[in-house]
């Protein structure tokens, strides 16, 4: 009974129905374990972490450079951003907007930083349901290709403070 | 007080019982009393201990879940009840209360028991014990107070920048340290059993979950220490701000094998009520053992988890962690969710339920709330909390999880219906046990697991769904109001928010009743001298 | 059958105290957990399903 003491030579190898399920539990883990790999080099979702140390300064300089040079409208007052196909572009997350509005084009892959000037956020694209973690002093990139056409927003899913479920922001894919 | 401990029963087979000493080996002179109901002999130190963090567990149990009632009740869209001021401070509140002090204090309780019952010896120091729970309580009551004064709405996770009053990583320091404190208490107490020879042979199945559920405590606090100290001398303005990134894999690894030392305590509690509902016996101990070592060797960087969609750690990283780390200790848990049903089936088919696949379990005692608590939170932990947990804990399915509702959605049903509901099960034997009172509406009682669980798994299995729409965690307005650019969720998501609302009302009764018997039964119960009246 | 009843827990506790059960037969048990199994493997592949149709990201 598993309240009482027991003997020495309690020891026995695992027999019958029990043996049989670890064999089985054991097969799923390795299984478990071999997916990750896989789709590592087959799959097309992959959070590879590549991420670079960056000053929330100099990341809000690049921000402001990659919108001059590609801003191609405004939208409630907020620059209209298109990156070049193969190129890089710039989120910056900080309390309580996403900036600047990104336009992409469907099929073409960009590289897309994203830092925070503040505390910790959470990109979340909506209503793909795609999340990373955005924190500040880290330049995360992600090297994405929409694959759909259309209007997404991007809300904030790591907490930020009182206005934190306000903060969204745009993405367009043509 | 009269002692009916059990006849002395013949050697039989391989291992056989020996009739231990009427009164524990190292008892001092009326330092003891023997459990009329149990045989067990009883430290009365060691007792009172149980007793008081068992208090201070149900009143952090209460704030938390009053927390919990309006936390879901502003989630459920058509209610939205609180402003998000109250909204965000209630989420901690909440997480706090419940993941840190009920758990741990109920788990300290479950170290004494574990130790001084079981091994039949005293508690190693009485001093000890009141240090780490006066530690306890003090810490816990800063934290509270600085969380409703308004001074940390930064959530339970803390992650800086994001600040707080020193008092909350203060608070949370005192009684990490306090815990610490106790667990020592627990290591000491198995060593003067094993000097003093109060037990024969290798201790209890039990008493191992627990030294395995103490080992990775000591582990988890030590991350804690690592991640919150530095972090109280930022917040007083000692030092320069943690990096983000570094105090997340410290914090996680704190946070998340905290999770394990639940897990454990958990399954000690699985095998506990087995044994005391239904004459339940470990089929193979080296095998319920063995899980138990795996859970403490492979769970470490679990922290990892927490960190599959970040900056600053690689895809290789991630991926190894997540594998190496998790599936053995995920092997472990799918060990033990076959040895404890499968002691229950034998255990069942001996007392002559052997028809077919399932009179067994057809004709368990469901009208024992130690009973169905125990065995629905299996289940629940293994249909719900398992298969979801290591589907969200694969690194890139993760992609589609974090931080939204699915992540509550899996630890609700783990540490909720299943760790929770547990420690629930594990109340319907202590009160009347340790407590020495019985439950006064027994009725109420039968249904109260039922109640909590159904509840817990409407709001978990909702909570899920809703996230897989990308609803976020910890997120007072799905509806977005005032933000910049419009946005929001089709009216799937809607409606299953609006039965998480429901499932955390429904759950909250079931809590609330639990709750107001067991006060109730502790401080008001009939007392029965230890002879506890049978639940079924 | 008849419905046996259970016995007390201080009559359980007096039954012979072997620290195993010994006894492996539990096929309502094995059941379970072959369909905790089954209900794992349709929940995982889901989730890889639902991945694979989000955009591609490195």
């Amino acid at each position: 009974m598993g309240i009482y003491p027991v003997k020495a030579g309690w020891f026995r190898a695992p027999e019958g129905g029990e043996r049989l399920w670890i064999g089985l539990a054991l097969s799923w883990c390795v299984i478990l374990s071999l997916a990750m790999p896989y789709w590592h080099f087959k799959g097309k979702q992959n959070s590879t972490g590549e991420s670079y140390r960056v000053t929330p300064l100099a990341f809000a300089q690049r921000v402001g450079k990659f919108v001059t040079s590609n801003q191609v409208g405004e939208l409630q007052g907020v620059a209209v951003v298109e990156a070049s196909p193969g190129g890089d572009a710039y989120l910056q997350a900080q309390m309580w907007r996403w900036y600047p509005i990104l336009k992409f084009k469907k099929g073409q892959t960009y590289r897309l930083h994203v830092s925070s000037m503040d505390i910790q956020h959470g990109f979340s694209l909506l209503p793909m349901n795609m999340n990373f973690q955005v924190l500040p002093g880290y330049d995360h990139v992600l090297t994405i290709t929409p694959t759909e056409a259309g209007e997404y927003s991007i809300v904030c899913n790591e907490f930020c403070g009182i206005a934190h479920h306000a903060m969204t922001g745009k993405i367009v894919v043509e | 007080m009269a002692t009916t401990f059990p006849a002395p029963i013949p050697h039989q087979g391989l291992a056989p019982y020996v009739d231990p000493p009427a009164v524990g080996g190292n008892h001092l002179a009326a330092s003891s009393r023997v459990c009329p109901t149990t045989g067990l002999t009883v430290c009365l130190v060691a007792e009172r201990y149980i007793r008081f963090n068992a208090v201070a567990a149900v009143v952090a149990l209460l704030i938390g879940a009053v927390a919990a009632l309006l936390v879901a009740l502003t989630r459920w869209p058509a209610v939205h009840l609180l402003d998000p001021v109250w909204y965000y401070r209630l989420v901690t509140a909440h997480g706090t209360s419940m993941l840190i002090f009920w758990i741990i204090f109920m788990e300290i309780a479950i170290l004494y028991f574990a130790s001084t019952a079981l091994l039949k010896t005293r508690l190693f120091s009485h001093k000890l014990a009141v240090a780490s729970f006066a530690l306890m309580v003090v810490g816990a009551l800063m934290t509270e107070v600085v969380i409703f004064a308004g001074k940390a709405d930064v959530m339970l996770t803390s992650y800086v920048p994001l600040r707080a009053h020193p008092g909350f990583y203060l608070g949370l320091i005192l009684f990490a340290v306090g815990a610490l404190v106790g667990v020592g208490n627990f290591f000491g107490t198995i060593y003067i059993a094993k000097r003093d020879r109060t037990y024969e042979g290798s201790v209890p199945l039990v008493t191992f979950g627990a030294i395995a559920a103490a080992i990775i405590a000591v582990v988890a606090i030590l991350h804690g220490a690592v991640a919150l100290i530095p972090t109280f001398l930022w917040s007083i303005d000692l030092i320069g701000a943690p990096d983000p990134a570094w105090y997340r894999l410290m914090w996680w690894g704190l946070g998340h094998q905290s999770q394990q030392i639940n897990v454990c305590a958990m399954v000690s509690c699985w095998y506990l009520l087995g044994s005391l509902t239904v004459g339940a016996k470990p089929l193979n101990q080296a095998v319920c053992r063995g899980a138990f070592v795996l859970y403490i060797l492979f769970i470490n960087l679990a922290s990892a988890h927490h960190l599959l969609v970040d900056p600053g750690v690689s895809a290789g990283w991630k991926i190894w962690n997540t594998s190496y780390a998790m599936y053995l200790a995920v092997l472990a848990s799918m060990i033990h969710g076959f040895t404890v049903p499968a002691s229950v089936e034998v255990a069942m088919r001996k007392k002559g339920f052997n028809k077919g696949l399932f009179s067994w379990l057809a004709n368990a005692p469901w009208r024992n709330p130690g009973f169905s608590a125990f065995f629905l939170s299996l289940v629940i932990f293994g249909f719900i909390g398992g298969i979801t947990g290591v589907t969200l804990g694969t690194q890139q399915i993760n992609i589609i999880a974090h931080n939204t509702l699915r992540i509550p959605g899996h630890f609700h049903a783990t540490v909720v219906g299943g760790t929770s509901l547990a420690f629930m099960g594990l109340a319907y034997y202590v009160v009347p046990l340790i407590f020495r009172r019985e439950y006064p509406l027994k009725a109420l009682a039968r249904w109260q697991p039922y109640l909590f669980g159904g509840g817990i798994v409407l709001l978990s299995l909702s909570m899920s769904l809703a996230g897989s729409y990308g609803v976020p965690r910890r997120h007072y307005d799905v509806e977005f109001t005032g933000a910049q650019f419009a946005t929001g969720f089709d009216s799937g998501a809607h409606l299953m928010l609006g039965l998480v609302g429901i499932g955390g009302v429904v759950a909250f009764t079931g809590l609330l009743i639990f709750i107001l018997q067991t006060v109730w039964a502790v401080f008001l119960g009939k007392k029965n001298e230890g002879k506890m009246e049978a639940w079924s | 059958m008849n419905k046996l009843q259970i016995p007390s827990l201080v009559d359980q506790l007096k039954e012979e105290q072997q620290p195993d059960a010994g006894d492996h037969h539990a096929p309502g048990t094995m059941v379970l957990v072959l369909l905790l199994l089954v209900s794992f493997a349709v929940y995982y592949f889901a989730n890889w399903k639902a991945l694979a149709d989000v955009w591609h990201v490195r």
